[in-house]
C-alpha cells in the first residue's frame, strides 16, 4: 500500500508537468489549428536557458523559472511569426512536416552551443516530506502547487478575461471572429507568448525533476504531452487536464509494477490505444467530431 | 571503394524511398512508423542467417538460414507487422491522427527493442553478417562490395518499373484520387480503407527488402541506426525529388545521400567539438524541409499521374468523373502552376496552395 502512494505521488508530480506542457500544446491548436511538433523545443528552450541563468542568478529557483518562461515565450513568437503564420492556409500536415523540420534545427542548434551530453542543475531537491499520504520532495510540492497555480491562471483566463473570449472565438473560427472585430492576429500573438512561456517553465520543472537533461529532453517528453493532449481531447483546454492526469498517473504505476524501462511503452500503447477507441478524448462519449480528413 | 559504398548506400535508401512515397506521395498518409519496418526487416534478416547468439549476447531464433531467404521471410514479417499497425492507423485517422499514432506504434516498438535484450540483444544490437556468400562466390572483399552495388541497383530499377507501372495502372490512380478527395472517392465507389491499406503494406513490402540489404551494407544493427531523424532524410529527399513522382524521388535520393550528406562532411569539425558536423547536416535537414515546404512544395519533378486512356472516355467526362481517379490531362488546366497534379481540382486550387496535398 505505502508503495501504491508513493506511486501515485510520484505520478500527480509528473502528471503535474504534463499538464503545463498539455495545456500549452493544446492552446496552440485551438488558435492556430496546428498540431506544434516543435512544442518540445519550447521546453528544451527553456530548460537549457535556465542552465545559463544559473551562473548569474545562482541558486534562485524562482528567477531561473522566470527566464524559462521568458525564453519559451520568445520561441512561442518567433515560431509562430517565422513559421506558423508564413504557412497559413497549407493543410495541417504540412504545417506539421514543417514544425518537424523546426524541432531537427533547434536541437541541433542546442546540439551545437551546448553539446550532446548532458547537464545538471545545481538545485537542490530538498527534504522528503509526509504530505497526507504521499511522500514528496519539496522540489515536488513546488512543481505541483506552481502546476496547479498556472492552470488555475488560465481556467480563470479563458472563460473570464476579454482575451479568453476572443481566444475561444478564434478556435471555433478564424475569419468570422475577424470579421466580427477580433483582432485575430495580434490574440494569437499573444496565445502563442502563452503557451511558450508555459511550455518553457514546464521545460525547467521537467529538466529540474529529471535532474540531469540533454538536447532530446523536450523532444522525448512531447510524445507523451500528445498522449496526454489526446487523452483530453485535442484542442480543448479544460480537459487536458484529466487528460494529464490519467496518463501521469498510468505511466507511473505502469513503470512502479513492471520496470522503469518499460513505463513508456505502456504510455505509447496507451496513445495507439486512445487513437483506436478514443481519438477526440476520454471524456467525450463517441466520436463527436470526424477525425477523418 | 568510399565511393562505392556512397552510391550503394544511396541506391538502398533510393528503394526505401519508392516504398515511402507510394504510402505519402500517392496516398497522402505521413507515416512515421516507416522506418521500424526497415529496422525490422534489418534485425530479422540479422537473427536468420547469423546463427546461435554467444553468451552474453542474446538474441531470437539465431537460425542459418541462407541471406536471400532470410530476407523473404524477413519481408513477410515485416508486412505483417504493417498489417497490424496500418489496420489500426488507416482505418479511422487521418492526417496528423494518423501521423501521431504511427509515432506512437514506431516508439513503443523502439524502446521495447532497446530496453528487452532477449529479443536482439538491446542497444548492442546485432552484428556478425559480413559479405554473405563472398566464398561461394568466389570474390576479393572489394569485387563482393562491387558486385553488391551492381545487385543493389538492379533491385533498384526493378522496384523503379514496378513502382512506375503501378504508378499509371488503376491501382494508382485510385490512390491518387483517394488522397485528393476521400468523400468524392468513396461516392464512386472505391473502398478508401483497403486502396490506403494496400499501398501501405506494398510500401511496407519495399522497406522490409530494403532493411535485408542494409543488413548485408553496414553488417551491424542496433537501434542507434534507427533514429527518427533518419526517416526525416528520406522525406526531405521525397520533397525535393517531387513527391508522387518516381523518377524525382530516385534523383532526390541521390542528390540529398550523395550531393549533401557526404559534401557536408567537409564542413569544418573541429576536434574538441565533434558535434558539429552531423549537427550542423541536421540544421540542413531541417532547412530544406522547410524551405521545400513553403516554396516548391512539388519538388525539382513535378508528379505525372498516368492518363486516362479508356477509349470510351472524352475530355467531358473526365472532367466529370475527375474524382474517380482518372486524371484529367495537364491540358484542362492550362496554368501549370495550380492544375497538373490535380485531378478536377481547379475549383479548390484557390483554397489551397499548388501542390500542398494532405
Amino acid at each position: 500500500m505505502t508503495t501504491f502512494l508513493v506511486t501515485i505521488g510520484i505520478g500527480l508530480s509528473t502528471a503535474a508537468i504534463l499538464s503545463l506542457s498539455a495545456v500549452a500544446f493544446t492552446l496552440e491548436y485551438a488558435v492556430s489549428r496546428v498540431a506544434n511538433f516543435a512544442h518540445g523545443e519550447f521546453l528544451t528552450i527553456g530548460a537549457y536557458v535556465a542552465y545559463s541563468g544559473q551562473a548569474i542568478f545562482h541558486e534562485n529557483v524562482a528567477a531561473a523559472a522566470a527566464i524559462a518562461a521568458v525564453a519559451g515565450a520568445a520561441a512561442g513568437l518567433a515560431l509562430n511569426f517565422g513559421l506558423i503564420e508564413q504557412f497559413r492556409g497549407r493543410s495541417a500536415i504540412t504545417v506539421f512536416i514543417a514544425t518537424l523540420g523546426v524541432a531537427l534545427i533547434v536541437e541541433n542548434v542546442l546540439v551545437i552551443i551546448y553539446g550532446a551530453a548532458n547537464v545538471t542543475y545545481g538545485f537542490g531537491q530538498g527534504k522528503l516530506h509526509h504530505v497526507g499520504p504521499f511522500l514528496w520532495t519539496t522540489s515536488d510540492i513546488e512543481v505541483i502547487i506552481s502546476a496547479l497555480a498556472v492552470a488555475g491562471l488560465i481556467y480563470l483566463l479563458l472563460p473570464r478575461t476579454r482575451f479568453g473570449k476572443a481566444v475561444r472565438a478564434i478556435s471555433q473560427d478564424r475569419p468570422r471572429a475577424q470579421v466580427s472585430g477580433i483582432p485575430a492576429r495580434r490574440i494569437i500573438m499573444q496565445t502563442w507568448a502563452l503557451a511558450g512561456a508555459v511550455a518553457g517553465f514546464a521545460g525547467f520543472v521537467l529538466a529540474d525533476t529529471v535532474g540531469t537533461f540533454g538536447p532530446t529532453l523536450g523532444f522525448n517528453f512531447l510524445l507523451l504531452t500528445i498522449t496526454a493532449t489526446v487523452a483530453g481531447g485535442i484542442g480543448r483546454p479544460y480537459a487536458t487536464l484529466g487528460g494529464a492526469l490519467i496518463v501521469g498517473l498510468a505511466l507511473q504505476i505502469a513503470g512502479t509494477y513492471t520496470s522503469s524501462a518499460y513505463e513508456l511503452v505502456f504510455a505509447f500503447l496507451l496513445l495507439v490505444l486512445l487513437m483506436l477507441f478514443r481519438p477526440n478524448g476520454v471524456f467525450v462519449r463517441r466520436s463527436a467530431v470526424a477525425v477523418r480528413a | 571503394m568510399y565511393w562505392v559504398s556512397v552510391v550503394t548506400e544511396a541506391g538502398i535508401f533510393a528503394i526505401l524511398a519508392l516504398g515511402l512515397d507510394v504510402i505519402w506521395g500517392w496516398g497522402g498518409d505521413f507515416d512515421l512508423a516507416f522506418y521500424s519496418y526497415l529496422a525490422l526487416g534489418s534485425y530479422l534478416t540479422f537473427v536468420l542467417t547469423i546463427g546461435k547468439p554467444t553468451p552474453p549476447v542474446e538474441y531470437i531464433l539465431g537460425w542459418h538460414l541462407p541471406v536471400l531467404l532470410s530476407i523473404m521471410v524477413a519481408m513477410a514479417v515485416v508486412v505483417g507487422l504493417a498489417a497490424v499497425i496500418g489496420a489500426i492507423a488507416l482505418r479511422n485517422l487521418r492526417d496528423i491522427y494518423f501521423a501521431v499514432t504511427t509515432l506512437g506504434a514506431a516508439s513503443a516498438l523502439y524502446l521495447l527493442v532497446e530496453n528487452y535484450t532477449p529479443l536482439f540483444d538491446g542497444y548492442n544490437g546485432v552484428y556478425g553478417l559480413i559479405n554473405p556468400g563472398q566464398t561461394a562466390l568466389n570474390l576479393t572483399y572489394n569485387g563482393y562490395r562491387i558486385a553488391f552495388l551492381v545487385t543493389v541497383l538492379v533491385l533498384l530499377f526493378l522496384a523503379y518499373l514496378l513502382v512506375q507501372r503501378l504508378s499509371r495502372s488503376p491501382f494508382g490512380r485510385m490512390l491518387r484520387s483517394v488522397r485528393e478527395d476521400e468523400r468524392a472517392s468513396a461516392a464512386y465507389g472505391r473502398r478508401v480503407f483497403g486502396a490506403k491499406y494496400r499501398a501501405y503494406l506494398f510500401g511496407a513490402a519495399l522497406a522490409g527488402l530494403t532493411g535485408g540489404l542494409f543488413a548485408i551494407f553496414i553488417s551491424a544493427f542496433n537501434p542507434s541506426a534507427w533514429t527518427p531523424q533518419e526517416l526525416l532524410v528520406i522525406y526531405a529527399a521525397i520533397l525535393v525529388g517531387g513527391r508522387g513522382n518516381p523518377r524525382g524521388v530516385i534523383l532526390g535520393v541521390f542528390v540529398v545521400y550523395i550531393g549533401f550528406i557526404e559534401l557536408t562532411r567537409y564542413l569544418p569539425s573541429p576536434a574538441s567539438r565533434p558535434d558539429f558536423g552531423p549537427a550542423m547536416r541536421q540544421i540542413l535537414i531541417g532547412l530544406m524541409i522547410i524551405l521545400m515546404l513553403r516554396f516548391r512544395p512539388e519538388g525539382l519533378f513535378r508528379e505525372r499521374p498516368g492518363l486516362d486512356r479508356d477509349p470510351a472516355s472524352t475530355p467531358a467526362s473526365q472532367r466529370a468523373a475527375a474524382p474517380t481517379g482518372q486524371s484529367s490531362s495537364p491540358q484542362t488546366h492550362p496554368r501549370g502552376d495550380e492544375g497538373a497534379t490535380r485531378e478536377g481540382g481547379a475549383s479548390k486550387a484557390g483554397r489551397r496552395r499548388a501542390g500542398d496535398r494532405k
